[in-house]
């Protein structure tokens, strides 16, 4: 029995400047903390955090309080348990399955990495992260949920007012008042588009939901669908640019990914090493123990994945970028039963497609100023902007 | 103790032996199997524990369970009549000997 130690000083801003060398000292000297900047345990190391995931019975993802409640106007799967939660998740995963990539979108997609692919100028400096990962993201998102007819500009604006109003710990009122805007025009365009999937269902997520045989309630299909918009988007958008990253500052890496086409090897290894979505929340349903540390019913605890994909018990020299390390699986796409649904998507996209295409296209694609990069973020991390001379 | 044959696409077998109880992929990854994922952890959610029975072995491994063939479909190898999710394959004595086979891809 034992209280888990506290970590008085710790900052949220500290965590969203650099959590990585925290997160090594927790690791080594205190691996259950609690953090009263967070009101949460962290839990930092990989048997730990997958433990906890696995569960859901001991550790729900049923947050009552959680703003993303109100932020979405829905309870949504991602803070739902049990079979109300598969039934849900499972309306819209064969829209997300490797064969339906492969056979209905594998082409679109190449089409539209070369066409934003094309627009890049030559032998100036562009910041890819604006000019490349997030537009592409959401186009190929538009695709895959079947919302064609939205624009790059507005499915950007719609997962980050949903991602600002979900993050809104503390109930302000404006980032609501926005979230319920974006509510009222996706709500509108959904509408817009029923006809169109019902007349010809096609593999979609939103036509895979609405024409299936037993249907879920619309007002959770539309609840899917703006989760996969909140979700959907910044995730590959950050992968991409700290993958790119890790290559560019490390050439000699780069030069072997090419020579053996490693662009999944790369594509593992960069979310690994920062985990776009770095923490997850779990709360205890009873009173419990970890690892002789009690846990107290109704506890809020963070499975941080990032500090697990850095763990010394897996991993050597963990805290660098190293495409060619010894394989031992990562938690970047969490675990359990909130798995990413978007795990296969994302591998094939940002992995198999962007990145070769990419590099190819521009083979002197140079960061001089690697130092220039912004890095941020506690809850969800990647490079804020990504300076690169395309040659 | 119950002995399990995975067989890669290559042909190379491994042989370990398991816990019953313990699930197909369990055992899979507690021994380091290769071209067994298990990203969900058993979840029935990711579909990256996939493998095909060996004809012989059909039978005593029963049906699919509720929800699987769904996430089957996910799956990024090829779906036969002898895939299953090998989370959802619990040991007992009678799978004494159990051979399975891996795909050639699981992500
Ligand atoms: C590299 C890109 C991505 C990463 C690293 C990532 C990571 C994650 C993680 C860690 C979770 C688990 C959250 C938790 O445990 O509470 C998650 C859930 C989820 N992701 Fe992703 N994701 C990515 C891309 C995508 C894409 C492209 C989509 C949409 C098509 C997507 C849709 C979802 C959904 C719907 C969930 C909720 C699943 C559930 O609660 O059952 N993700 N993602
Ligand atoms: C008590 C302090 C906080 C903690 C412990 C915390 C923790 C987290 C975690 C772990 C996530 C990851 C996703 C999830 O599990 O659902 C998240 C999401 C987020 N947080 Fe925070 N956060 C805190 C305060 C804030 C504040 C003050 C802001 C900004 C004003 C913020 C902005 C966000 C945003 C934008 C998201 C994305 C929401 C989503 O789509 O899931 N957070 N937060
Ligand atoms: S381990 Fe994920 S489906 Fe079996």
């Amino acid at each position: 029995m034992a209280v888990a130690p506290v970590d008085e000083t710790l900052t949220l801003a500290e965590l969203t400047r650099d959590p990585y060398p925290i997160y090594k000292r927790m690791r080594a000297e205190t691996p259950i903390v609690q953090v009263p900047a967070a009101n949460r345990i962290f839990l930092t190391k990989a048997k730990h955090t997958k433990m906890v995931k696995d569960d859901p019975e001991l550790y729900s993802s049923d947050d009552p309080v959680t703003p993303m409640r109100r932020a979405f106007l829905a309870h949504t799967l991602m803070r739902k348990d049990g079979e109300e939660h598969r039934r849900e998740r499972m309306a819209m995963q064969p829209a997300f399955s490797p064969k339906v990539i492969k056979t209905d979108w594998a082409d679109l997609y190449r089409k539209i990495a070369a066409e934003y692919l094309d627009r890049l100028p030559r032998g100036e400096t562009v910041d890819l992260f604006t000019g490349l990962c997030g537009p592409v993201a959401a186009r190929i998102l538009a695709h895959i949920l079947g919302l064609d007819e939205v624009s790059d500009a507005d499915m950007q604006r719609w997962s980050q007012v949903l991602i600002d109003g979900a993050g809104n710990f503390g109930f302000a009122d404006e980032p609501f008042a926005r979230s319920d805007a974006a509510n009222a025009e996706m709500d509108a365009v959904f509408d817009s588009l029923i006809p169109r999937h019902m007349a010809e269902p096609n593999n979609s997520a939103f036509s895979v939901m609405l024409n299936a045989k037993d249907p879920i309630p619309r007002s959770q299909i539309y609840a899917n669908i703006k989760i996969a918009i909140g979700g959907g988007i910044n995730e590959p958008r950050d992968a991409l640019a700290t993958i790119i990253y890790g290559l560019l500052t490390n050439p000699d890496q780069l030069e072997e990914v090419k020579r053996q086409e490693a662009w999944a090897d790369a594509f593992e290894e960069g979310v690994r090493w920062v985990a776009p979505i770095q923490a997850s929340s779990r709360r205890a349903t009873r009173d419990l123990q970890i690892d002789g540390i009690d846990i107290p019913e109704g506890v809020t605890l963070m499975t941080i994945q990032a500090s697990a994909n850095r763990d010394e018990d897996l991993y050597e020299d963990g805290e660098a970028f190293n495409v060619f390390r010894k394989k031992a699986p990562h938690q970047a796409f969490g675990s359990g039963p909130h798995h990413c649904a978007g795990a296969h998507i994302s591998r094939r996209t940002v992995g198999e497609i962007m990145l070769p295409m990419l590099f190819e296209r521009f083979p002197g694609i140079k960061l001089d100023r690697p130092e220039d990069v912004v890095w941020s973020g506690f809850g969800f991390r990647g490079p804020l902007n990504l300076p690169v001379k395309l040659t | 103790m119950v002995q399990i044959t995975f067989v890669q696409p290559d042909g190379s077998r491994t042989t370990i032996d398991a816990n019953e109880g313990a699930s197909v992929m369990e055992a899979a990854v507690s021994n380091g199997i290769d071209g067994i994922f298990a990203e969900c952890g058993g979840a029935m959610m990711c579909a990256t524990c996939h493998c095909y029975v060996d004809d012989d072995w059909r039978d005593k491994t029963g049906e699919r369970a509720d929800g699987e063939e769904i996430m089957l479909e996910c799956a990024a190898a090829e779906l036969r009549e002898t895939s299953r999710l090998s989370c959802q394959i619990r040991l007992t004595g009678a799978l004494d000997g159990l051979v399975v086979h891996l795909p050639d891809e699981q992500a």
